[in-house]
């Protein structure tokens, strides 16, 4: 009996496993070449001082230089502040359209989810320079000619480090939702009708069925877009690099660009790595914070 | 299960995250068998003879309007005249070329030769990348160049490359409001003016309309790319030529260059400047010079000349595409002021075509290849044509006579006074060594170009901004490696 039992095993793995096993195999080439192989590659800079003709093991001292650099602190605090201003609101702002939109017709549905889409797939190099346009500092510019219905001077968005960071985070408030926006509306489509159908014979309000049948519906959606948001939110890079460049004063260097900075600017490649895996690992943790305590009923 | 779930999941988002940040690292082992340079120099090693069969690749930007154009042509004449060498030419723009450059060459597969500013030379020095020509060229070669910006390709005792000109960073005037403040621009250009000289005349360019200033005296672009430029540009002509004096002292610390921060912010204390200067970048401050927003701009380069009288012609044709609102503008070249009364230097910039090596040290037949078609390059009709285009003087004696022929329409007035700045150009500092120049562009870059942004935005006052500079420059080079006077 266990013979037989063994001979399909093998039979399978010669037929349709052999085939499987053929059908990950390019992504997992695509995984090990594009993903595990650089950031093994970065753990083995991490502790050299990298140089094209001939790198030198340095130990730990990338690591000792990083945790005593002023900017490297500098850069965590402002990615967190960044990320607490910018995740929420954009959670919730893709929520709440999201929620509009599900009401509409189907083709309607397509075309504000398309409209929504488009900053994605835009190239944010582009989008930048929209932006910059709206933040020109002169009285001319788009904000500030908003601002001055009200009565306010004219601000240097970018330029100073009261309105930089803020600036940006604006611009994160305003663009790009798309892919949130899509999941979020999947997710609504999911929840079976007769929950709905059961509230109403009970007499709920729009605001009840919202609180007591949606959001806890969508916890697992919430937390999924809450750790990726986190850790796309850590990583920021695009926007101070195009916009600010992480002035003002370093008011808005992120994290990201300073690891760009390091490896592109200094070719400081060992010193970079070891701050990419540094992130990684407060990244790793935070999400792990997130699982533990946001995650506890949330079932994949 | 869930547990692993969650597990491979946290590993995949960890390793997202640091993929994402560290694709930066070369590969220690790579062969470089598909390097450019490699390749040139397993050709050249194939065959002893000098007239082997060799290919030169080089990466190279839009230098001018036109030059990218020219590329199949420069290919073939280098081609006639070398008929056993292949120039390989792999174009790229302006924005991606220097992080295209730096990837090929920590990748230890850089092109033979690409173009390049002189400041970067030293970076790839240290790296051990730039190519050191000095016993692959030869008299004729060198003869041919000005010796000033020759010495700009140096560093050390190494030759890095051949200069493709030396342009003089000045001041641009709109010579109406110019002449409309009383300002006589042809005697600034002939003999310069001080700080004071300047700020008076610039508070006479600023006109406004209630408490609206419709135009300001003096924009500069110091945002963006341009961020270096202000600061680096007027502390040449405050007695600090180089961010080393000529004992190697880092030179930022001089009590001069606490001068030139007071008067930089002065200037937007007194209106002369707009108060958002810092979010002005290069292409901001042309759009206020050509509407009429500024009387003086800066940097301003010799280009900007045929620029301006492009756009006039646009306004005279009536041709929707001349700049928005803009005004015709008769651009007049003027120097950059003197600080803390030190003698009149300007900065220069002196880009060229910089030699690389690959992980495989290059044959003595490769380098000596890579030296002519580097010469090639940038002497000559290739020189001629393309100063010609920017406006830039000829530093080859070949390239003066190739463009002897050639007809271009700028004003006398403004060649001469570009002759006068190149006068008492900033000398090259090839003796400043490679690990030093590293630092001192670190802190250029960590600590002056963000308080100056701070400085402009009027949150930090010039004392401040001294202190952190002085400060970075003692962790960097200690106490007796500064000037302290």
């Amino acid at each position: 009996m266990a013979q037989s039992a063994q001979s399909v095993k093998k039979r399978k793995i010669k037929g349709d496993g052999v085939w499987g096993y053929a059908f990950i195999a390019v992504a997992l080439i695509v995984y090990a070449m594009f993903t595990a192989y650089p950031v093994f590659s970065a753990f083995i800079i991490s502790f050299q001082e990298y140089k094209p003709l001939g790198s030198t093991y340095i130990g730990f001292d990338n690591y000792t230089a990083t945790f005593k650099d002023d900017l490297f602190w500098k850069s965590i605090k402002n990615t967190i502040v960044y990320t607490v201003l910018t995740v929420p609101v954009a959670l919730l702002l893709s929520f709440l359209v999201a929620i509009m939109i599900l009401p509409l017709r189907k083709k309607l549905q397509t075309v504000f989810k398309a409209v929504y889409y488009l900053p994605v797939v835009a190239s944010g190099v582009a989008l930048s320079l929209v932006w910059l346009w709206i933040f020109d500092p002169m009285p001319g510019g788009i904000f500030n000619q908003f601002i001055g219905w009200f009565g306010a001077h004219n601000q240097n968005w970018l330029g100073s480090s009261a309105t930089a960071m803020f600036s940006l985070v604006i611009m994160a408030w305003l663009s790009s939702h798309g892919a949130s926006i899509i999941i979020y509306l999947a997710a609504l489509l999911g929840i079976d009708d007769s929950y709905y159908e059961a509230a109403d014979l009970d007499g709920a309000s729009f605001l009840q069925k919202l609180w007591h049948i949606v959001i806890p519906s969508l916890k697992p959606t919430t937390l999924f877009l809450l750790v990726t948001a986190i850790i796309g939110s850590f990583q920021v890079f695009q926007n101070a690099y195009l916009m600010t460049g992480g002035g003002p004063d370093h008011a808005t260097t992120m994290v990201g660009l300073l690891i760009f900075d390091n490896a592109f600017k200094y070719f400081e490649f060992g010193k970079a790595a070891a701050q990419s895996l540094i992130l990684a690992l407060i990244i790793a943790l935070v999400s792990l914070f997130q699982f533990k305590f946001l995650g506890k009923d949330v079932d994949y | 299960m869930m547990n692993k779930g969650k597990a491979l999941s946290l590993m995949l988002a960890a390793t997202l995250s640091v993929s994402a940040l560290t694709a930066c690292g070369g590969n220690k082992n790579d062969n470089g068998a598909s390097s450019p340079a490699a390749s040139g120099s397993a050709a050249a090693s194939g065959s002893a003879s000098s007239g082997a069969k060799d290919t030169i690749t080089a990466l190279l930007p839009p230098v001018s309007p036109t030059y990218q154009d020219n590329f199949d042509q420069m290919e073939k004449d280098f081609n006639a005249k070398y008929p056993n060498l292949t120039l390989k030419i792999e174009p790229a723009s302006w924005e991606d070329m220097t992080q295209k450059l730096d990837t090929q060459v920590n990748a230890g597969s850089p092109p033979d030769i690409a173009f390049i500013g002189s400041d970067g030379i030293s970076k790839y020095v240290q790296q051990g990348m730039a190519l050191d020509l000095t016993d692959a060229v030869t008299p004729e070669m060198t003869g041919d160049y000005d010796a000033v910006p020759l010495e700009y390709m140096k560093n050390g005792s190494g030759l890095y490359g051949f200069p493709a000109y030396m342009e003089v960073h000045a001041l641009g005037g709109n010579k109406q409001f110019l002449e409309e403040a009383g300002i006589d621009w042809k005697k600034v250009q002939k003999d310069g003016w001080t700080y004071d000289e300047f700020r008076d005349a610039i508070k006479k360019g600023v006109v406004k309309n209630g408490n609206t200033t419709s135009r300001y005296g003096f924009v500069f672009a110091t945002a963006g790319v341009a961020s270096k430029d202000y600061l680096g540009i007027m502390a040449k002509s405050a007695g600090m030529p180089a961010s080393f004096n000529k004992d190697l002292k880092y030179a930022l610390t001089s009590k001069n260059y606490l001068e030139l921060l007071t008067d930089l912010r002065q200037m937007i204390d007194d209106g002369s400047m707009p108060k958002e200067l810092s979010s002005v970048d290069a292409g901001k401050r042309w759009n206020m010079f050509l509407t009429g927003q500024t009387m003086i701009t800066g940097k301003g380069l010799a280009t900007f000349e045929n620029s301006a009288k492009k756009n006039n012609a646009k306004i005279d044709a009536n041709d929707g595409s001349a700049v928005k609102d803009s005004i015709k503008v008769d651009y007049i070249v003027l120097p950059v002021p003197t600080f803390a009364g030190a003698a009149p230097v300007s900065s220069t910039v002196v880009d060229g075509y910089v030699a690389f090596r690959g992980k495989k040290e290059p044959t003595a037949e490769h380098k000596a290849n890579i030296a002519k078609a580097a010469y090639f390059l940038s002497s000559g009709q290739v020189a001629a044509t393309t100063n010609n285009d920017l406006f830039a003087a000829h530093i080859t004696k070949s390239g003066r006579d190739a463009a002897a022929s050639m007809k271009i329409d700028r004003n006398p007035d403004n060649v001469a006074a570009v002759e006068t700045m190149l006068s008492h150009a900033a000398p090259a500092r090839p003796d400043i060594p490679a690990d030093l120049g590293a630092k001192a562009i670190k802190i250029e870059n960590e600590v002056i170009v963000p308080k100056m942004q701070a400085l402009l935005a009027g949150e930090i006052k010039p004392q401040d901004m001294y202190d952190a500079v002085k400060k970075a420059a003692i962790d960097a080079f200690g106490q007796d490696g500064i000037v302290q006077d």
